[in-house]
């Protein structure tokens, strides 16, 4: 008969410190409003949370390999936009690859800079932010965007669709995180983006192809957000060519928030999933037990370092550090 | 006979036009962010249309980008430029105030258009010209009230509210002007919640998806404009939830359509078009000594499915 000796339970703590996180909020916000856990409101929380966390389930491979990508929120922007008016000129059946290969490009751009001209990643990316948001703009003139005939089309399918009494929306979610989490965790090519951000230095050395590998992590990050984009815009079937503005901090905080390391080389796609649905559901839930907005900007602030506290405190196996 | 008359007029007109012409007014104007919005770019259209088509007048049109420091070397240039009248959309209305002082005593007409400048810069503008959101919001109120009035919810019905954006003038006036009036109108008629959208439709479907779980009972929706209106209707429309009447301000295509389709009650009236014109008459009354409340509020009337035929649609 096994037993499990404290140590062990120690360590299982120490590796879903982030996971007790969640489990103590749903806790928390159930117990101030039975309806949290309702099916309906947890798929409307997972679907409203499912366009962020595509985003960064690609951003989550970007900042493993060492890197930012703070131009995702303009680019879901452009997507969204882009999406919508060959909706009306080209159909939809053409619009969508249409605007997944111009959304892929600026992918490529981003990855060329970064990962063949080795900038630094902050910089092109937050130029990036700004000459995409420009670029939206241009492309509509200023206006909003939206489909002509939204009655007549089968374009909505994405982001209002059910299949199996599941919002699409959130099947994508859950089918892109397990495609990308085998693709990280159990190919060469997901361990090349952890040695590449690990020690840029040492996986050169090893044959490991810096360039190509960060390349192919930015066209990653916006394959994802073209996805976003795409379910963004068939869930209202129009949108404002703002729409995706400021996302990039808020994809940062949940790819953070599930531990991936700022300075590359750790973390995984399904802690970024809790980050993701840790940050849904403490707006969600804020909003049921009905605080004034202003107080919900302090708490949902202190929830994440209680957050991020309870995660280091599970790996280090004590509330403080003792060496501090 | 009739035809010596209108000959007559003609002539008038044209050494009118031409006396007009021998002093030109020179009026600048700094906008806030063309290009961002609909709103914004259909008003520079509106401006420069109306500008050109008036002889007596001669303008400088200039877009700050949302940059108040540009927007700040903006009226400077126009003060170098020793233009008559200065027209500014404020891109915020503290961090403007010196420049406007400046231009004031420089000896140029300032009118403040669209969204106001904070009081202690009152002193150096001659007019402001602009919706008048507290109202907008009370007129809000009313449509809404009158709408539970025909049903006959009004001793029951229960609100919720979605804001614009906090700390901006015009959500916060919108707001005031609805919560001070609906009590005046429905007494019974309770606000149950309010959350900001953000000026944001998606914000705006998430705010709404959270009230549906939280409220069984919802009569009605009252949001800062269409555009976080029809986010909060999608989200009903989604969560099954019928009989919700859904009043906005600032109509949009969208809303104009949402009414058109039966499924939104109302909004607020206000075309950018009309903006912008009232600005550019509000500039040509100062300099040319008219009396011009410091208040110059355009008209923003009531729209709802009933006189819907009265409005054309909105081109944002």
């Amino acid at each position: 008969m096994a037993t499990i000796t404290r140590r062990q339970v120690g360590d299982a703590l120490a590796q879903q410190g982030i996971l007790i996180a969640f489990a103590v909020f749903m806790v928390a916000f159930t117990l101030a409003n039975p309806r949290f856990l309702e099916v309906d409101n947890v798929f409307s929380v997972v679907r409203s949370s499912a366009i962020l966390g595509i985003m960064a389930l690609g951003v989550t491979f970007v900042v493993i390999s060492g890197n930012l990508d703070l131009s995702v929120g303009s680019m879901m922007s452009f997507s969204t936009i882009v999406v919508l008016d060959l909706h009306d000129q080209i159909g939809p059946l053409l619009a969508i690859p249409a605007m997944f290969a111009m959304t892929l490009c600026l992918g490529a751009l981003i990855g060329f800079l970064v990962g063949y001209l080795r900038l630094n990643s902050l910089i092109v990316t937050l130029g990036m932010l700004s000459a995409i948001h420009g670029l939206t703009l241009t492309y509509s003139g200023g206006q909003n965007m939206d489909i002509a005939d939204k009655e007549g089309t089968w374009f909505g399918v994405f982001g209002q669709g059910f299949a199996l009494g599941i919002p699409v929306p959130i099947l994508i979610f859950v089918a892109l995180a397990a495609l990308l989490g085998l693709v990280l965790a159990r190919t060469p090519f997901g361990r090349k983006v952890y040695a590449v951000g690990g020690n840029s230095a040492a996986a050169t050395f090893s044959g490991i192809r810096r360039g190509r590998t960060v390349f192919v992590c930015y066209l990653l990050s916006a394959a994802c957000v073209a996805t976003a984009g795409l379910i963004q815009a068939s869930r209202s079937l129009g949108s404002q060519n703002t729409v995706g503005q400021g996302l990039e901090l808020e994809v940062l905080a949940a790819v953070i928030l599930g531990g991936a390391s700022l300075m590359g080389g750790s973390g995984t796609i399904f802690k970024t999933v809790i980050g993701v649905l840790i940050l849904g559901f403490i707006q969600n839930g804020l909003l049921l037990i009905g605080l004034p907005f202003y107080v919900q900007f302090v708490v949902t602030w202190i929830i994440i370092i209680l957050a991020v506290w309870l995660d280091i405190a599970a790996k280090r196996g004590r509330l403080w550090s003792p060496i501090a | 006979m009739k035809l010596r008359t209108i000959l007559a007029t003609t002539s008038a007109a044209l050494a009118l036009a031409g006396a007009a012409s021998a002093e030109t007014m020179k009026i600048g104007i700094t906008q806030n962010n063309v290009g961002v919005d609909s709103y914004q770019t259909t008003y520079e259209k509106a401006f420069i249309a109306a500008a050109e088509a008036n002889d007596a007048v001669e303008t400088v049109v200039l877009d700050a980008g949302g940059d108040v420091a540009r927007q700040i070397a903006q009226v400077e240039d126009l003060i170098q430029q020793e233009v008559d009248a200065i027209i500014i959309w404020p891109t915020n209305g503290e961090a403007v105030i010196p420049a406007v002082r400046k231009a004031h005593q420089a000896g140029i007409a300032v009118i403040v258009t669209n969204s106001n400048i904070a009081e202690p810069g009152f002193d150096f503008v001659k007019s402001f010209s602009g919706p008048d959101n507290i109202t907008q919001g009370a007129r809000s109120a009313e449509i809404m009230c009158d709408k539970f009035k025909e049903m006959g919810v009004e001793n029951e019905a229960k609100v919720v509210h979605i804001t614009g954006q906090p700390g901006y003038t015009t959500a916060i006036e919108r707001a005031k002007g609805f919560e001070d009036r609906l009590p005046e109108v429905c007494p019974n008629v309770s606000i149950v919640d309010t959350q900001p959208g953000d000026w944001n439709r998606e914000k705006s479907q998430t705010v709404m998806e959270a009230f549906l779980v939280k409220y069984d009972d919802i009569d009605g929706v009252y949001a800062g404009d269409d555009n976080m209106g029809v986010g909060a209707l999608n989200a009903a429309k989604a969560a099954g939830r019928d009989g919700i009447i859904f009043v906005g301000a600032t109509n949009f295509a969208v809303g104009y359509e949402a009414m058109q389709a039966g499924d939104y009650w109302g909004s607020i009236y206000q075309s950018p078009v009309d903006d912008a014109e009232a600005a550019l008459q509000t500039a040509i009354d100062v300099l040319k000594g008219e009396e011009v409340p410091f208040l110059n509020y355009f008209d923003t009337p009531k729209i709802t499915q009933e006189n819907l035929d009265e409005f054309s649609k909105p081109v944002f």
